[in-house]
C-alpha cells in the first residue's frame, strides 16, 4: 500500500471506528501515515460534523420514523447508524436503504417491531421522490378498449410500490403526515394487530402513500413485474377493476396503457 | 452583478416568485443527481433565469481510489441538463477502504478531508481532476479548504500544491477567503505569534491571478478551542478585508456568498451579495 494510501485509511479509520491505526497498515505505517499533528480537536470536530450530518440526512427521509422514536433516540440511532453502516458515495441521498434492516436487529427497539417496515414505507417515499418524471398520456386508454389485454400492460407512476406488513405502516405513516388517521386511531390499529399493504407511488411531484387492499396490491403486484393486464387481474380476481382504473388514473398511479413487447 | 448566492431550499419559492437581480445562482450539485423530482424541477426553473454555478461537495479530488465512476456520471448528466457557467469540487478527499468487523468496506466521509500536500498526493488529484475534466469535456475549478487537521511530512505548501494541480491539469482555482482566514485563526491557536491577517494576504500573494475563476465568502464561527468554516454567520470584517485584498490581486473574478447553516432571509443573502458587488467594483484593477 502506498503511503497516500495508508494515510487516508488511517484518517478514515480514526473518524469512523476511533482505532488509533488500522492494523491493516504495513510495517512502520503508523509513523509513515503522518498522522495529524493537532490531530484531536480536528478529528473531533469532523466526528461531530459527521454525526450531525448523520442526523439531518435521516431526519430528512425519515420524518415520521424520527418523530415515533424521539428526538433522543433518534439521534443516538443515527450516531450508531453512521458509524456501522457509513455512506458509499457521494450522494447522501443514497445513504439509508439500509436502515430498515439496521433497525430489525437492534435489540433495543425489538419493543416497538413495526418501525423497520416504517421506514421501509419511508424509503420507499424517499426513492420515489427522486425517480424519473413521467408524463401521463391519457390517448393511450384508448387501447383498453381494442386490443386483448393478455397483451397490454398499464404504465405505473414513477417510484411505485407495494410493501406488505404486518402492520398499520401506511396509516402510522399518513397519520403523521396529514393527520389522516389521527394518531389514536392509527394507534388502535396497531394494537388491534392490523396488517396492510401500503402503496408508494408519485402523483406529479409529490411521493404518495395510502393502504391498499389485497386485491389492488396484488394487482399492482403484478404489473409491477411486467405482468400483462390480463394476468394482473387474474391475480387480482375480487376487485372492481373499473372503479380502481378511474381512482388509479385521477390520482396520477396509472399513467397510461401500452402494448406488451412481443416475444421473440 | 457578478456575486452570486448559494440557493438553498428555503429560498427556492421565494428567489423564483422575486426574480432578484444575481450574478449567479450557485447549488451543491450533489443535491440534484437524482432521475428527476422537485428538486430537479426547481434547479431548472432556476436555469431559466440565472446563471448556475454547480459546485460538488463529494467528488473526492484527492483519493487514491480514483473518482467514484457513478457519481462522474451523475455529474455529467447534470452538467448537460443545466449547462452551468462553472463547474467546481474541492481539493480534498473523502473515500478510502476501512477495516470493520465485516473486512474492508469502502466508505465515503461526506467531509472535505485534507491531503497532504505531497508529490503522491498531487499526482493523484491531477489525474482525478483530469479525469473529471476529459468526462466532462470543460475545465473544473478546484477549492482550497479549510482543514482541521494536517499531516506531517508536507513536501510543499498548499500554495504550490495548487498552482501545480492548475498547471498540471488545467483546472482554475477556487479561492474561498473564509477557508483561509479560518486555517490561520487555527494556526494562531497552535501559535500564538501567528498574524491571521498576514498570513492570508501572503497566501493570496502566492497565487498567480490567471488560475483564478471564482472566490468565495461566508461566515465562520469560533468555538473558543478551535474556528469551524460552518457558513453559518455573516462575513467577517476580517474576510471583507481579505476580499479586497484579493481583488486588488486577481481581478474582477465572480464571487460567492455561501451560507449553508441558519440559513437567514433571502434579503440578508442578497445584500451581502451586494456587498461583495459594491467592493468588487471598486477593488478590482
Amino acid at each position: 500500500m502506498k503511503n497516500l494510501a495508508a494515510q487516508q485509511q488511517a484518517l478514515l479509520q480514526l473518524l469512523f471506528t476511533g482505532a488509533a491505526a488500522p492494523p491493516a497498515l504495513p510495517h512502520g505505517a503508523p509513523a509513515a501515515t503522518g498522522l495529524p499533528f493537532h490531530g484531536e480537536r480536528g478529528l473531533r470536530a469532523y466526528r461531530a460534523n459527521g454525526l450531525a450530518l448523520a442526523e439531518r440526512t435521516l431526519t430528512g427521509a425519515f420524518p415520521v420514523l424520527a418523530q415515533l422514536v424521539g428526538a433522543e433516540s433518534f439521534t443516538a440511532l443515527s450516531r450508531e447508524f453512521w458509524l456501522t453502516h457509513p455512506p458509499r458515495c457521494g450522494d447522501l441521498a443514497q445513504w439509508g436503504d439500509a436502515l430498515a434492516q439496521f433497525l430489525q436487529t437492534n435489540s433495543q427497539l425489538a419493543d416497538e417491531p413495526y418501525l423497520p417496515d416504517v421506514a421501509r414505507v419511508e424509503w420507499a417515499l424517499h426513492v420515489a421522490a427522486g425517480a424519473a418524471d413521467q408524463a401521463a398520456d391519457m390517448a393511450s386508454f384508448a387501447l383498453l378498449a381494442s386490443a386483448d389485454p393478455a397483451t397490454l400492460s398499464l404504465r405505473l407512476a414513477s417510484g411505485t410500490l407495494v410493501l406488505a406488513s404486518n402492520y398499520p405502516v401506511a396509516s402510522i405513516t399518513t397519520a403523521h403526515q396529514s393527520g389522516t388517521p389521527s394518531l389514536a386511531e392509527a394507534g388502535a390499529m396497531l394494537r388491534a394487530g392490523t396488517a396492510e399493504h401500503a402503496l408508494v407511488w408519485r402523483a406529479g411531484l409529490r411521493p404518495c402513500v395510502r393502504p391498499c387492499g389485497p386485491g389492488e396490491a396484488a394487482l399492482v403486484t403484478a404489473l409491477l413485474r411486467g405482468a400483462s393486464l390480463l394476468a394482473a387481474l387474474e391475480s387480482a380476481p375480487g376487485l372492481d377493476f373499473q372503479g380502481w382504473l378511474s381512482m388509479a388514473v385521477q390520482s396520477g398511479l396509472v399513467l397510461g396503457s401500452g402494448s406488451l413487447p412481443t416475444p421473440e | 452583478m457578478q456575486t452570486g448566492i448559494g440557493w438553498r431550499h428555503p429560498h427556492y419559492g421565494e428567489l423564483l416568485e422575486r426574480q432578484l437581480a444575481i450574478g449567479f445562482l450557485e447549488v451543491h450539485s450533489e443535491n440534484f443527481f437524482a432521475d428527476g423530482g422537485a428538486a430537479l424541477a426547481v434547479l431548472r426553473r432556476g436555469r431559466a433565469h440565472y446563471p448556475v454555478s454547480l459546485h460538488g461537495v463529494g467528488l473526492s479530488l484527492g483519493s487514491v481510489q480514483g473518482v467514484d465512476a457513478w457519481h462522474l456520471e451523475r455529474l455529467a448528466r447534470l452538467v448537460t441538463q443545466i449547462e452551468p457557467v462553472r463547474v467546481s469540487d474541492h481539493a480534498c478527499f473523502a473515500r478510502a477502504s476501512i477495516r470493520t468487523s465485516a473486512g474492508l468496506r469502502d466508505v465515503h466521509a461526506s467531509d472535505l478531508l485534507p491531503v497532504p500536500f505531497s508529490d503522491e498526493a498531487l499526482d493523484t488529484m491531477v489525474a482525478n481532476v483530469q479525469q473529471v475534466q476529459d468526462r466532462l469535456r470543460r475545465s473544473i475549478s478546484v477549492e482550497n479548504l479549510s482543514a482541521y487537521v494536517s499531516w506531517d511530512g508536507d513536501s510543499m505548501q498548499e500554495t504550490e500544491f495548487l498552482i501545480a494541480l492548475a498547471q498540471r491539469s488545467g483546472c482554475g482555482l477556487l479561492v474561498d477567503v473564509n477557508n483561509l482566514y479560518v486555517n490561520a485563526l487555527n494556526h494562531k491557536l497552535r501559535d500564538a505569534t501567528v498574524d491571521p491577517l498576514q498570513e492570508c494576504r501572503s497566501w493570496l500573494d502566492a497565487l498567480p491571478a490567471q488560475h483564478v475563476t471564482e472566490i468565495h465568502l461566508a461566515g465562520h464561527a469560533d468555538c473558543g478551542d478551535i474556528v469551524i468554516d460552518d457558513h453559518g454567520s455573516a462575513v467577517c470584517d476580517a474576510v471583507w478585508a481579505l476580499y479586497r485584498h484579493a481583488l486588488a490581486r486577481f481581478g474582477a473574478v465572480p464571487t460567492l456568498i455561501e451560507w449553508d447553516t441558519d440559513v437567514p432571509a433571502l434579503d440578508v443573502l442578497v445584500h451581502e451579495a451586494m456587498t461583495a458587488d459594491g467592493h468588487l467594483r471598486e477593488c478590482a484593477p
